[in-house]
């Protein structure tokens, strides 16, 4: 006799209540209509999922330490309740030859229908010696597991974009899944480590609709990363009022004013981090007094550092490698231009002294 | 010496210029104030928004300054001769000699100089830079105002990459038009404290004054 939905939801490890709150959060995250929220379990619970291949390449496994946090038990549940998890180095517990073979007999029972989730960046540099898995190189293990796979699910910034890896001068040549896969669907789960609540959502989307969730032009699924933090910002009314935190700690960080002036990059950066929120307790770097570091963005490390400086620090080429601001540059560029105009008005005004007036005043 | 008075600049590029001027002034100074804004003396639950308001002057300068730029692109294809793209661009022999001559006329070498009536090809070089990087200012600068906007992200994403990247370009090119108004402002004054010409006032009023001749006019 086939299990049901009930019978199937009501053997997980999780509370049946956790289990149903959990995809009421997701719903609510995707955007969806509350009547929706019995697809999602349905399809969450049903029998048939697809399996999920879950690739460990150049990373810190932060993504993955976010998602089975002890301090939101509901979610991490959910997230190895409803994804049937065959290949995982961190949590499996084979391991070794037995934990490549795992991955071989998946790959070979259900090819073109599992999913596969990617953490962390792909070297690209002299043939992708840089990181190696059972003896295969991240590039050739990617090559195989996303080509058979049904949809590819990059998560984190490495996966997405390279990360800290792709940083200059990416001595390994990292880059993200997008770079290299593409002849599967690829959605970019952004962030360092991005919220289990975007990553759940994206997989109950899939599970449910069948398809990848609609994305930005950055790859990065909608409902998640379809606004920027800063317009969404409860600190937003003291940017449009002036009040800023000039240092931290400083009476205006005290009063809960704006973090602009202490480098928050909330202005460039996409993600729902103000209003899901982290760890079930609702707080998030902003509201704790810290600025955004935009670790949604492609590019975050070169493009965001300083983290406590409003524009990056980057080196313009041409000059001795010192100018690190436009502010700086552009003053230079100013002092420079208004010492020739000054030196050109001397000459004129010497070269009359000297020789008198010309013909054309006369 | 005898001088000719010549119509030189129409009504609509004397508008086009002033509204430059006018929406890049604001757009630098408010431009500043949003990357970097001075403390305020304003006290939570007061009444000022100075971030707000500096931001919305920032676009609706920008709307002006983007008007402006239309506005010389048509006075590009359709304006009078001085004003046409090819007007001042090295595209004759003689032209591309102007060079020379203005850079000798500029350098104290010489006093003789082009009677161009339009810029002289140095100028028109530099004008066309100039636009090229008001172009790149108002695709970043929508860019930034509509990051949300899918034809927006596709620009912005091509020529700048992200709002942080698109951001930084933006900020450098301001730099870019402070420069570019001190040495224009510097040399429009020169060349009229050299050449009585009416280089100056023909902003206002459109006419230059070139030493007459018999014949000979450049054109």
């Amino acid at each position: 006799m086939p299990i049901t939905t009930s019978e199937l939801v009501n053997n997980l490890s999780s509370s049946r209540r956790d289990f149903l709150k959990a995809c009421t959060i997701a719903a609510a995250a995707l955007g969806l209509s509350e009547a929706m929220i019995p697809r999602l379990v349905e399809a969450a619970a049903n029998p048939q999922r697809p399996p999920v291949v879950w690739l460990h390449f150049q990373e810190c496994t932060g993504c993955t330490e976010s998602l089975v946090r002890g301090s939101h038990p509901d979610i991490a549940r959910l997230i190895l309740d409803i994804i049937s998890l065959d290949y995982h180095e961190t949590l499996m517990a084979a391991a070794g030859h037995q934990a490549e073979q795992q991955l071989q007999a998946t790959l070979e029972k259900y090819p073109g229908k599992y999913l596969c989730v990617v953490e962390g960046g792909i070297p690209t540099k002299d043939n992708g010696i840089y990181c190696k898995i059972g003896g295969r190189t991240a590039m050739e293990i990617l090559a195989e597991v996303a080509a058979k796979s049904a949809a590819v699910i990059a998560i984190g910034n490495c996966a997405t974009y390279g990360g800290i890896q792709a940083a200059d001068p990416n001595p390994t040549g990292a880059v993200g899944v997008w770079d290299l896969v593409h002849d599967v669907p690829v959605v970019n789960v952004a962030g360092c480590p991005p919220n289990p609540i975007s990553f759940l959502g994206t997989v109950l989307h899939y599970l449910t609709f069948k398809r990848l969730p609609p994305t930005d032009k950055l790859g990065r699924p909608l409902f998640a990363y379809g606004r920027k933090i800063h317009d969404q910002c409860e600190r937003r009314a003291h940017f449009d009022e002036g009040r800023y935190a000039e240092q931290f700690g400083d009476a205006g960080h005290l009063a809960g004013y704006c973090l602009y002036k202490v480098g928050c990059k909330g202005p460039a950066t996409f993600s729902n981090c103000p209003a899901v929120r982290f760890n079930d307790v609702g707080v998030w770097p902003v509201g704790v007094g810290h600025g955004c570091i935009g670790c949604t963005e492609p590019g975050f490390w070169d493009t965001m550092t300083p983290f406590y400086e409003r524009l990056p620090g980057i080196e313009i080429p041409g000059g001795r490698g010192i100018v690190t601001s436009a502010d700086s540059a552009g003053k230079k560029i100013l002092g420079i231009a208004g010492a020739a105009v000054g030196i050109h008005a001397v000459v004129g005004i010497g070269k009359r002294i000297l020789k008198g007036k010309s013909d054309e005043d006369k | 010496m005898n001088y000719e008075k010549k119509y030189v600049w129409s009504v609509l590029f004397r508008l086009f210029h002033w509204a430059f001027v006018l929406s890049i002034v604001v757009l630098a100074v408010t431009g500043f104030y949003i990357n970097d804004p001075w403390p305020n003396p304003w006290l939570a639950g007061s009444r000022g928004f100075p971030m707000a308001d500096m931001r919305y002057y920032h676009f609706l300068a920008g709307y002006v300054f983007t008007a402006a730029l239309l506005v010389r692109l048509f006075l590009y294809l359709f304006g009078n001769r001085h004003e046409r793209i090819l007007h001042a661009l090295p595209v004759t022999p003689g032209k591309v000699k102007n060079i020379f001559t203005t850079m000798a006329y500029y350098g104290y070498v010489t006093d003789r100089h082009g009677e161009d009536l339009g810029h002289n090809t140095i100028a028109g070089i530099v004008y066309l830079f100039t636009y090229v990087a008001a172009a790149a200012q108002v695709v970043g600068g929508f860019y930034l105002l509509y990051p949300e906007s899918a034809g927006w992200q596709a620009w912005g994403l091509k020529f700048f990459g992200t709002q942080q990247q698109a951001r930084h370009m933006h900020h450098l090119l301001l730099w870019y038009f402070l420069f570019f108004a001190l040495v224009h402002l510097y040399l429009v004054v020169w060349n009229d404290v050299k050449a009585p010409e009416g280089m100056i006032s023909s902003i206002f009023n459109g006419y230059k004054f070139k030493p007459k001749h018999n014949g000979s006019a450049e054109g």
